[in-house]
């Protein structure tokens, strides 16, 4: 749910799920490869790593603080079938 | 021994302690590595002569294949499963999306171990080859991943004062 109240349907849930977890073609893959990364997008995510890393300076606080998020996260959904797929 | 809640840290002990060749892959290495990443399974690359070895170190914690060894081989995948989800690529050769093969030996050669906690060693594949794996499947959030490990490895390039 958004910080507006808005939720999604399950359908548009399903519908993004599926996009997410296409598999993409090679050209797809090749264009993405090929784009650079731009300056503040290194910065922001090196940012977030020297953030992560100092406040869970341990791997296992990492996987921790993970598995408490994602818990977090999917409680918030409120859908028990919303899971993310991994890979 | 029976574990009625998951318990991550023992988990990883058991498979360290199996013998089984197993790299950790997916986003949990990411976590690992520094990179908060959310993520619901736990995926690993297994030798393809070390199924049973690694289903056995899974079983206390109630995770059940959904292929036995041998058809896994066969498939070059599956799934460990109950309340949590293991999922196991079992090949010696992955392609990726692109082209390139990518063999087990190799990045299993290559790997680097870290200690998570004393006598519980988990095995990840190089930067490197973690960047090709995530073309292995190649979705949305695959090339997301490889972006954030890019950022990743030229920080650390740059540490060790390479270009």
């Amino acid at each position: 749910m958004s910080a507006d109240g808005y939720r999604p349907s399950a359908e548009v849930v399903k519908r993004l799920r599926a996009l997410n977890e296409r598999r993409l073609s090679r050209e797809e893959v090749e264009a993405a490869l090929r784009t650079p990364i731009s300056d503040s997008e290194r910065e922001e995510i090196l940012a977030l790593v020297a953030w992560f890393r100092r406040r869970y300076p341990t791997p296992l606080d990492r996987l921790a603080y993970v598995r408490r998020a994602y818990r977090r996260w999917q409680s918030a959904l409120e859908l028990t079938d919303q899971r993310p797929e991994e890979g | 021994m029976e574990v009625s809640e998951f318990d991550e840290i023992e988990f990883f002990r058991a498979v360290h302690e199996s013998g089984a060749r197993a790299l950790l892959i997916g986003r949990r290495a990411l976590v690992i590595l520094g990179l908060p990443v959310l993520t619901a399974d736990y995926d690993f690359w297994i030798h393809i002569d070390d199924a049973a070895a690694f289903n056995r170190a899974a079983e206390p914690f109630g995770l059940v294949p959904t292929r036995a060894p041998e058809e896994a081989r066969r498939r070059g995948r599956y799934a460990l499963e109950n309340l949590e989800k293991v999922d196991v690529l079992v090949a010696r050769v992955v392609p990726t999306v692109d082209g390139v093969d990518v063999s087990f030996q190799d990045v299993w050669t290559r790997r680097g171990g870290l200690d998570l906690a004393p006598g519980v060693r988990v095995e990840l594949p190089t930067l490197d080859d973690l960047i090709l794996t995530k073309r292995f499947a190649a979705r949305p959030k695959d090339l997301e991943d490889i972006r954030l490990l890019e950022v990743l490895r030229s920080a650390e390039a740059k540490d060790r004062g390479e270009r």
